[in-house]
């Protein structure tokens, strides 16, 4: 059973249809890229995953073998599948931490979760940030670690990553790379989304996925990336419509 | 229980200047009306009872002191008006003249005339000069019997240098329809830096409607916190005037109405000197058919330049039925002045919810989360953290029972 499997998705936003029969799975244990050109949809993809409400979605996503469309935005979190978002929003006067005892308190064994909460902040490097305000003055870097330590902490069958390498210089790409690979287990399917290779290059991706007007025109390894760099998406969009 | 007539006026006794000052305001509340609720000071507002329908209580009902204040350097416990409890502060019949403190101009609203005319005595706060106070002055006012009005009344005298912080905490029962109009006066001294925290949670049916007055000497700094949580009908009529050039004015606070509450707020910041500066937060959320009032006047005179005011009023509007009011306004005759305001009035924020929701938090909690957050930026601004947890409790419980009945 795949950890991720998503068949024939379509997404519209009002009158506006962004996904157009979109497929994909991905096994646990691997990480998958999507790269795409701005406007193919990456994003929305990302949303209609969590279920953002403002988008109508048909089609099927099953996280774990469990059907998700259609459900809010909580359950699909308790079905395994959590987005690191490209924009966090700030949520004033609620820290890092509040939320950890608000998710603390879900928590069958409290006290694995803190020392999970705990290892992690150190892994990742958050603790300058526990009680501060979620996303509120913090770098791109350290919106993107928050992101990631959540995740972590959550510790979900499916992370969705959207352009976690956005807005970030050369050395926080690395960081941030370096903490995608440390979340890696033989259980987590990790769906990355790009619009640039330039984090593959510190990344080991399992698989290449070019999306374009909302749906994958073409898979690969990780060697379509450099394939990729040379030719530009617009070689690939002509595939598609050939 | 007494009528509010000249004779009634008369009966409350002291000294000379007490006796002449409610006198004369006696005589002008015979022929006083109920505000015209046209005037901007009324407007939006809905009154819905007369003065008239309340009289003085002849005794104060039972109470104690319930704040948990701490340590403090003086308390006073003021029950129906009367002062019950009285250490380490003086009271406003001992003092042989009036304070010097300029009077709130009684012919502008029937309230503060009929609190010159029949206030029974006030509780006074004189810090002597370069006097540093660290516990906190307690004044506890309660209301405990219905159809009666009070007018509990505090004065704080800070003279130069001195430091102090004052906790005046308000409550009553929830069946105690009872008329509060308190009045608070403070003036501070050069170089004095005085905080004051109110924290009201008047009962379910009393109304009240307080006035407030800090004038602020050279170099002083007066840090006033609010927290507005109870009562049918809830008003603070403040005014701070920065007289002396450096003088500082900081507002922080909150409001919080549910059901049928209607919280008033009307300020007026008077820069009156040269390089003063003001900065006020408050933030509200109204659930149910509740109505908040905000209407924020800084008056920026022709002398008062290089000067700073800035004034925040966020308000969070929870459901159909509820209404904030958001009103702030500037009027600067200096040319040389950094000025701003921001006001905003608005539901949850859907992009908050997605993302709380998204941790797993199902909508109740996630928007629990938020309301939270949104008063805890409020909560932590103000001077008196002692009153923080339980004040944090009260709003958790008030979001948590709209959400459970179905109102927010």
């Amino acid at each position: 059973m795949n950890a991720l499997e998503i068949k024939n998705l379509d997404a519209s936003i009002g009158e506006i249809k962004i996904l157009r029969g979109l497929d994909l799975s991905i096994p646990k244990g691997a990480m998958h890229v999507i790269m795409g050109p701005n406007g193919s949809g990456k994003s929305t993809l990302c949303h209609v995953l969590t279920g953002k409400e403002e988008y109508e979605a048909t089609g099927s996503v099953k996280v774990q073998g469990v059907e998700v469309l259609g459900t809010p935005t909580d359950q699909r979190a308790g079905a395994g599948i959590v987005q690191a978002f490209q924009y966090p929003v700030e949520i004033p006067g609620v820290t890092l931490r509040d939320l950890m005892e608000e998710l603390a308190g879900d928590q069958d064994d409290p006290d694995a979760f803190w020392a999970r909460v705990d290892r992690k902040r150190d892994e990742i490097k958050v603790g300058r940030f526990m009680d501060r305000a979620i996303n509120l003055g913090l770098s791109g870097g350290e919106k993107k670690r928050s992101e990631i330590f959540q995740i972590s902490v959550l510790n979900p069958a499916v992370a969705v990553l959207d352009e976690i390498d956005s807005g970030l210089d050369v050395d926080a790409v690395r960081e941030v790379a370096e903490a995608v690979e440390a979340m890696r287990t033989n259980e987590l399917a990790i769906l990355l989304i790009t619009h640039y290779d330039r984090i593959l290059r510190y990344l080991k991706p399992d698989r290449i996925h070019v999306m374009m007007d909302g749906k994958i025109v073409r898979s690969g390894g990780p060697e379509l990336a450099a394939e990729l760099e040379g030719t530009g998406y617009e070689a690939f969009r002509k595939v598609a419509e050939g | 229980m007494k009528p509010l007539t000249p004779s009634s006026s008369a009966g409350l006794g002291g000294p000379a200047w007490l006796i002449a000052s409610r006198s004369a305001a006696a005589e002008a509340f015979a022929t006083a009306a109920m505000p015209d609720p046209r005037l901007e000071q009324w407007r939006y507002v809905d009154l819905e009872f007369d003065i008239a329908d309340y009289q003085l209580a002849v005794t104060p009902g039972d109470a104690q002191f319930e704040a948990d204040a701490g340590p403090t350097a003086g308390r006073a416990l003021v029950v129906d008006g009367f002062i019950t409890e009285l250490e380490g502060l003086g009271r406003l019949s001992e003092l042989s003249a009036p304070p010097a403190s300029p009077a709130i101009d009684t012919g502008a609203d029937i309230f503060a005339t009929a609190h010159t005319a029949f206030v029974r005595d006030g509780v006074v706060l004189h810090l002597e000069r370069n006097s540093a106070e660290s516990d906190t002055y307690l004044m506890e006012v309660v209301a405990t019997q219905s159809s009666t009005l009070s007018f509990p009344n505090l004065t704080v005298i800070a003279e130069e240098g001195s430091q102090s912080s004052v906790l005046v905490f308000c409550r009553s029962a929830d069946d105690v329809d009872a008329l509060v109009v308190p009045r608070i006066t403070i003036e501070a001294g050069p170089a004095a830096n005085i905080s004051i925290t109110i924290v009201q949670e008047w009962g379910d049916m009393t109304r009240a409607l307080a006035q407030l007055h800090t004038s602020i000497e050279r170099d002083a700094r007066v840090h006033l916190g609010e927290v507005g949580l109870g009562g049918v009908y809830s008003r603070l009529f403040f005014t701070v005037d920065l007289q002396g050039s450096g003088a500082h004015s900081e507002i922080s606070g909150l409001y919080f109405g549910d059901e049928d509450q209607t919280l008033d707020y009307r300020a007026t910041i008077n820069h009156q000197a040269p390089r003063t500066t003001s900065n006020m937060f408050l933030k509200g959320a109204v659930e149910g058919s509740a109505h908040s009032v905000f209407t924020g006047m800084i008056r920026i005179e022709e002398e008062a330049q290089q000067t700073s005011a800035h004034q925040t009023n966020r308000n969070l509007v929870l459901s159909r039925d509820a209404s904030a009011e958001s009103v702030p306004n500037l009027e600067i005759l200096a040319n040389d002045v950094a000025c701003g305001h921001a006001s905003t009035v608005g539901p949850l924020d859907q992009e908050q919810r997605y993302y709380l929701t998204s941790r797993g938090l199902d909508r109740d909690r996630a928007d629990r989360l938020q309301v939270r957050g949104f008063f805890e930026e409020a909560i932590g601004l103000l001077p008196n953290q002692a009153v923080a947890p339980g004040i944090r409790r009260i709003v958790a419980t008030k979001y948590a029972e709209a959400q459970a009945a179905g109102r927010a």
